[in-house]
């Protein structure tokens, strides 16, 4: 006998009835179903929201940005020769991201609220800090790919390729449940844990992403993103760089930097973007900016290396905008 | 209106399954690739990590690839499922068959299965394509013996012989 | 026919241990063919004929069997790295519906497995190591009977790490303490050499644990019927998990069949019976079902064994261009292994250095078990000791192919005096040197293709056995429409075995090959080797050659009784009886015959006593490296072979490609990691314990010397499983140093390695 349920709405009101407490939703499943094989979500029931039409495709109005519907296969986006025209960065950040079955099950907002993959986190025989327990095993045990700034009680690192690329992009996003509905810039779904809080992300019990929007003037800048792994595919970020920056006459402004893999959340400093604003991105500013994002890393045992590597490819994300 | 909810204890699922339209019995928690080995003995797709991480159970769901380990079964309700025992029709093997066998594309074999199902995936999608498709579309396919090079050239043949 | 039978000593030496046996012979060898012959089969590159099994999905792997009835097992393992297993209560789990029976070490029988009597021990010694195990009739009670087990443990203290494990303040995990010497070599005065060198260099290595990770687990599926134990097994020798069942049951070998259809690689870790095989067969015949013990992926990852992790320091000395002595000391994290792969071993034979000593250590810790992977000591050892002769050929400012050229490539082995069959090692040299342009090689390396990235060149050699040996057999016999069954007790673990098989019987017969049918992989088959030490084809192709011809010359005989001619002026070609003129076909002959048949049997015959056979070759490396991110490009390997004659050169590329990829994942990207602390694996996946990608293969050209080693049997061939996986991460590893400078002297080359490395170059210019 199985451990839960599972439900297959057609409509999203149907669906934000039936998600209360021991309910979970579930698109493409590809981290929710490890998850509760390894015991580490136990929910009494799956609604399955890949019935439900109107959340999947993305679209772009003059004037009006660009929606994607939280339920868009990464395929999808990663796929489209007219989104790679005009919002580059995205089909770039997801092009190394997983492997081409993934990205055919996986959905925007799963990719938004997968859990991180730290080994301790993953193995149901270790009671890690965020799972409820005392402390956090990275620190005095093995932390190559853990992070090196913006820790609290926790070193895990955020995971995900698309939330630096979104977030480099101004991305907000849209939420629903059955009491209403919010909005809230992307940054600002992602919590690194600590205190009470242990969780990665800011979603209400009841909630669900049902869209990211981008707003058109994210549209007139630049971007890239680059991605470090241990192997040439097929891998979580070491280190990852979205980059964005409205170029005019050499001169930059509007930067936005948000690394992946060093942090508990998609790291971005503000201050770092602001003090690049009306330079020409060369390699002086640019490692100003990187020191600037790098200022309170206090790498572990094995992960110093990350802070040289997020260093130089800081760098080159941001040189890339100009040349 | 929501599909019949499905409890614990499970319910009868149809699928159609190369082409087969079959009903098994599936609690919620069963994968498809369980469906499928155990389910309806179709062994072909095979399990390696059971987590998404290597590609061997890779098998086409409305056309697309996806790892059936970590898909559940429930999700594929009224879906049209191939499996490697599915691609090769009266008799013939699929291009993509036989480019394996033509490069020599496999060592042990273990991984061949998903690594042809990607391949049929990018056939049907893609008009002619190119060796980077080919990489492109089994680089989530794992396989330990490093057939890679053959299987780039099986695959390189197959994508000409479609475009001819 | 009895007074034919001889028995003949057979003496094979590998690293200095001389291995003696027996070997049952008849009548006489064949002489190799000439160098140079064309022949109808061999030489040419043949599909396998098992590829139509394999790409429909209907190839039988052990993971496929299903059998009437069959249920399944689970085990249950120590989540403790040391622990001593106090009491176990397993009455909840089998109050649970389906569960058929728990075993474990207060209830199951003693059985004898690898030195030890039972395969659940008192003392559990690392996590993942066997404490009880579960029969059910799903996959999913079996499991929740797991759960349901409670086992009282007193924990112990452990220790994992290799470093740790050699300190003083280590637990002591055996009487004589953690480090055991398990092998020592010396010639030659060191002081003298070193006193009067030139040059010197002084370098620690270090090398990480390498998973097999096959992609089909470890397992097995037995059948006992009440009589007969029938086990379908993944692995690399049936009649070695028949031995070890009998061993552990105290069954007649009548009484035991091992059955290995298909199997999905195994790379020297599937060579015998495992625990979940002993498992298997015990609750198979207390439960009267069939049982199935399937290893998950996790678990393969704790107790399928390994390659061991290893700390090497080597001392070399230098002198008017030639190396003069070579200090070499391994220390090898073995686990609770009773054995280490010596990497001390290409040191002793590879290179003719005047003086040498050479000391190995096994490392007893709480981690999971090494096993044989796929030329086991060797890659590790060779990694060191190439890297450590490029040093010095920098430290002397010389050519480091032109300093192994004085050395390499000798008539005889430095370690035995005896003279080799073959060694065209320097062969191998010009070729690979030709091939990636050696000869563009500078010292600091080449500018990149991007203002970051350095290029540079590094190679490395080769030696390991593959001459194979007896005992193995083969008989090949004649059905009534004219097709042939070959059979033969070895196996194909992924190679072609069955398909090179079918050429040497097809080409010595006559036949056509689409018309040899191979049947392997059984106990009830003649007996035939593990299919390991690149031994396979060495071993089973010469006896397959002979019973291709006792066949080929009983069937002429009864050929020319149906022809009423003389055998003499028969001969068989391309499925043919040809006689003065006239050909008739094979089929209208067995037609004839309705069921009179023949069987023609061969058997391998003894090595040359006073000879040494080897393989070698050499890899050149063409790499890149971002200097400001660490990231490694391999570019371009080269792999150059010296196995004597080839039968299929399109599965010999495939075997060369695969070994590269494999040497290329323990040089870049796959280490075991476990914390210290918990004694954990904390990848034992295959998301963070990285195997190559697709997109991680360079471009790789394999050649081969090809030409047969007329002295080694009478196929002229030797055996290619080990040898490519050996000399490429050395390569890679000197063509990085070439590259920037930086010498990365820990395997695998992470970004962190490779950066620390560079940083410590510039710290220290």
């Amino acid at each position: 006998m199985s451990l839960f349920s599972y439900t297959k709405p057609r409509a999203l009101g149907d669906a934000l009835k039936l998600l209360r407490n021991g309910t979970q939703a579930i698109a493409g499943g590809t981290d929710l179903v490890t998850l509760v094989r390894h015991g580490l979500a136990r929910p009494e029931r799956l609604v399955d929201l890949t019935g439900i039409d109107g959340l999947r495709g993305w679209t772009r109005e003059k004037g009006q940005g660009i929606r994607i519907g939280a339920l868009t296969p990464l395929a999808e986006l990663e796929m489209s020769n007219e989104l790679a025209k005009i919002l580059p960065i995205v089909p770039q950040s997801l092009r190394d991201a997983a492997t081409p079955q993934l990205r055919n099950m996986g959905t925007v907002g799963g990719n938004l609220l997968q859990r991180n993959r730290c080994w301790y986190f993953r193995d149901e025989g270790v009671p890690c800090w965020l799972k409820g327990g005392e402390r956090c095993f990275a620190i005095d045990g093995e932390n190559r790919y853990h992070a090196i700034v913006g820790t609290h009680d926790c070193w895990m690192v955020s995971p995900s390729d698309l939330a630096p690329a979104l977030i480099a992009c101004d991305a907000e996003i849209d939420l629903r449940s059955s009491a209403g509905s919010r909005k809230m810039k992307l940054v600002d779904l992602f919590v690194a844990p600590r205190g009470r809080e242990r969780r990665e992300h800011a979603l209400r019990s009841g909630e669900l992403i049902t869209q990211v929007r981008i707003p058109e003037k994210a549209l007139e800048r630049r971007g890239t993103y680059l991605k470090a792994m241990e192997r040439k595919a097929w891998s979580f970020a070491i280190v990852s760089v979205a980059a964005s920056a409205k170029v005019r006459d050499g001169k930059a402004s509007d930067v936005r930097v948000v690394l992946g893999g060093v942090a508990p959340v998609p790291w971005r400093v503000v201050a770092a973007e602001k003090q690049l604003d009306g330079t020409s991105l060369d390699d002086n500013a640019c490692l100003g900016a990187a020191d600037a994002l790098l200022a309170d890393a206090t790498p572990l045992r094995d992960n110093g290396y990350k802070v040289t590597l997020a260093r130089e490819m800081i760098r080159r994300a941001l040189r890339s905008l100009v040349t | 209106m929501a599909l019949p909810a499905r409890g614990p204890v499970g319910a009868d699922l149809a699928l159609s399954v190369n082409g087969r339209r079959v009903t098994v019995h599936v609690t919620p928690d069963r994968s498809l690739l369980d469906v499928i080995r155990e389910g309806l003995g179709l062994t072909g797709t095979k399990r390696v990590c059971n987590e998404g991480d290597c590609g061997a159970c890779t098998v086409l769901v409305d056309g697309r690839a996806v790892y059936s380990c970590i898909t559940l079964a429930m999700a594929c309700e009224g879906k049209s499922i191939e499996t490697i025992e599915g691609i090769s029709q009266n008799g013939e093997l699929h291009p993509v068959q036989q480019a394996f066998i033509d490069h020599d594309a496999y060592q042990c074999g273990f991984c061949t299965p998903g690594q042809v199902m990607s391949l049929v995936g990018l056939m049907r999608r893609t008009p002619s394509p190119t060796e980077e498709d080919v990489k492109r579309a089994v680089t989530g396919n794992l396989c330990r013996c490093g057939a890679y090079p053959n299987i780039i050239a099986a695959g390189v043949a197959a994508a000409k012989k479609k475009a001819k | 026919m009895a007074e034919r039978i001889r028995v003949v000593k057979s003496r094979d030496e590998f690293e200095g241990e001389i291995y003696e046996s027996l070997a049952v012979v008849e009548g006489t060898d064949l002489p190799p063919r000439p160098a140079g012959e064309e022949r109808p089969e061999i030489g040419k590159p043949r599909a396998r004929i098992d590829g139509v099994q394999r790409v429909t999905g209907r190839a039988t792997y052990t993971h496929d069997v299903v059998l009437p009835g069959m249920i399944h097992a689970a085990v249950l393992r120590s989540p403790y790295a040391r622990a001593r297993v106090r009491a176990i209560d397993a009455s909840k789990a089998l109050a649970i519906p389906g569960v058929r029976d728990v075993i474990h070490r207060f209830n199951a029988p003693k059985a004898a497995f690898r030195g030890e009597d039972t395969i659940f021990r008192d003392e559990v010694r690392f996590i993942g190591d066997e404490v009880a195990a579960v029969a059910a009739d799903t996959v999913g009670a079996a499991h929740a009977a797991l759960a349901a087990i409670s086992v009282d443990y007193e924990i112990l203290p452990h220790v994992v790490d290799l470093e740790e494990a050699m300190s003083e303040k280590a637990p002591k995990l055996e009487e004589d303490g953690n480090v055991i010497e398990s092998g020592a070599l010396k010639r030659g005065d060191m002081r003298r050499a070193f006193k009067e060198a030139e040059a010197t260099v002084e370098a620690t290595y270090r090398t990480s644990t390498q998973l097999h990770n096959s992609l089909e687990t470890h397992g097995a599926v037995a059948s006992w019927d009440g009589e007969v134990l029938t086990v379908w097994e993944s692995t690399q020798h049936v009649f070695g998990v028949r031995e070890g069942l009998r061993n552990a049951l105290n069954l007649p070998l009548t009484k035991i069949r091992v059955i290995c259809d298909y199997m999905g690689g195994g790379f020297g870790s599937k060579g015998g019976v495992g625990k979940y095989t002993i498992i298997a067969a015990i609750l198979s015949m207390r439960t009267n079902a069939p049982v199935r013990c399937i290893l998950t992926r996790r678990e393969e990852n704790l107790a399928a064994g390994n390659r061991s992790a290893t700390l090497q320091t080597l001392k070399l000395a230098g002198k008017d261009g030639r190396v003069t002595a070579v200090e070499h000391t391994s220390w090898s994290n073995s686990g609770q292994a009773k054995w280490v792969a010596n990497p001390t071993g290409p040191t002793n034979t590879l290179y003719d250095f005047p003086n040498l000593q050479t000391k190995s250590y096994r490392v007893v810790t709480n981690a999971g078990s090494l096993s044989a992977f796929r030329a086991p000591g060797y890659v590790e050892g060779t990694f060191a000791l190439e890297s450590a002769i490029d040093e010095l050929a920098d430290a002397m400012g010389v050519d480091p192919l032109a300093l192994r050229r004085k050395h390499a490539g000798k008539e005889s082995d430095p370690r035995t005096g005896k003279r080799y069959t073959l060694n065209r090692t320097l062969d191998c040299y010009t070729i690979g040197a030709r091939e990636i342009g050696w000869s563009r090689r500078k010292i600091g390396g080449m500018r990149g293709s991007t203002p970051h990235r350095r290029r540079g060149l590094g190679m490395a050699s080769q030696i390991w056995g593959g001459g194979g040996g007896p005992p193995a057999y083969a008989t090949v016999h004649f059905n009534a429409d004219g097709t042939v069954v070959l059979r033969a007790g070895t196996q194909d673990i992924g190679t072609g075995t069955r398909t090179v098989l079918a050429q040497i019987c097809a080409d010595e017969l006559g036949i056509e090959l689409r018309n040899v049918s191979v049947r392997i992989g059984d106990t009830e088959g003649p007996y035939g080797p593990i299919s390991a030490g690149s031994l396979t084809l060495a071993s089973v192709g010469p006896a397959v050659r002979l019973a291709a011809k006792d066949a080929r010359d009983q069937f002429l005989a009864a050929a020319a009784g149906v022809l009423e001619v003389r055998k003499t002026e028969l001969r068989l070609e391309r499925g043919h009886v040809v006689s003065k003129g006239a050909r008739t076909p094979i089929s209208e002959i067995t037609k004839k015959l309705e069921n009179n048949t023949v069987i023609g049997k061969g058997s391998r015959w003894p090595n040359p006593d006073q000879l040494s056979i080897k393989t070698f070759g050499a890899h050149f490396a063409q790499v890149e490296v971002d200097v400001r991110t660490g990231e490694i490009f391999v570019e371009k390997i080269v792999a150059v072979h010296d196995i004597g004659r080839i039968v299929n050169p399109m599965t010999a590329a495939s075997q060369v490609q695969g070994g590269v990829i494999q040497a290329l994942g323990f040089a870049l990207s796959e280490e075991r990691i476990v914390d210290r602390g918990l004694g954990r694996v904390m990848n034992a996946n295959l998301e963070w314990y990285k195997i190559p990608t697709v997109r991680d293969v360079p471009e790789i050209v394999v050649r081969f010397t090809d030409r047969p080693d007329r002295k080694a049997n009478n196929l002229g061939s030797k055996g290619l499983g080990e040898p490519p996986i050996i000399p490429a991460a050395a390569a890679v590893a000197n063509a990085v140093a070439n590259a920037t400078g930086a010498r990365v002297r820990h395997l695998p080359m992470t970004r962190a390695r490779v950066l620390e490395a560079i940083a410590n170059m510039e710290a220290s210019s």
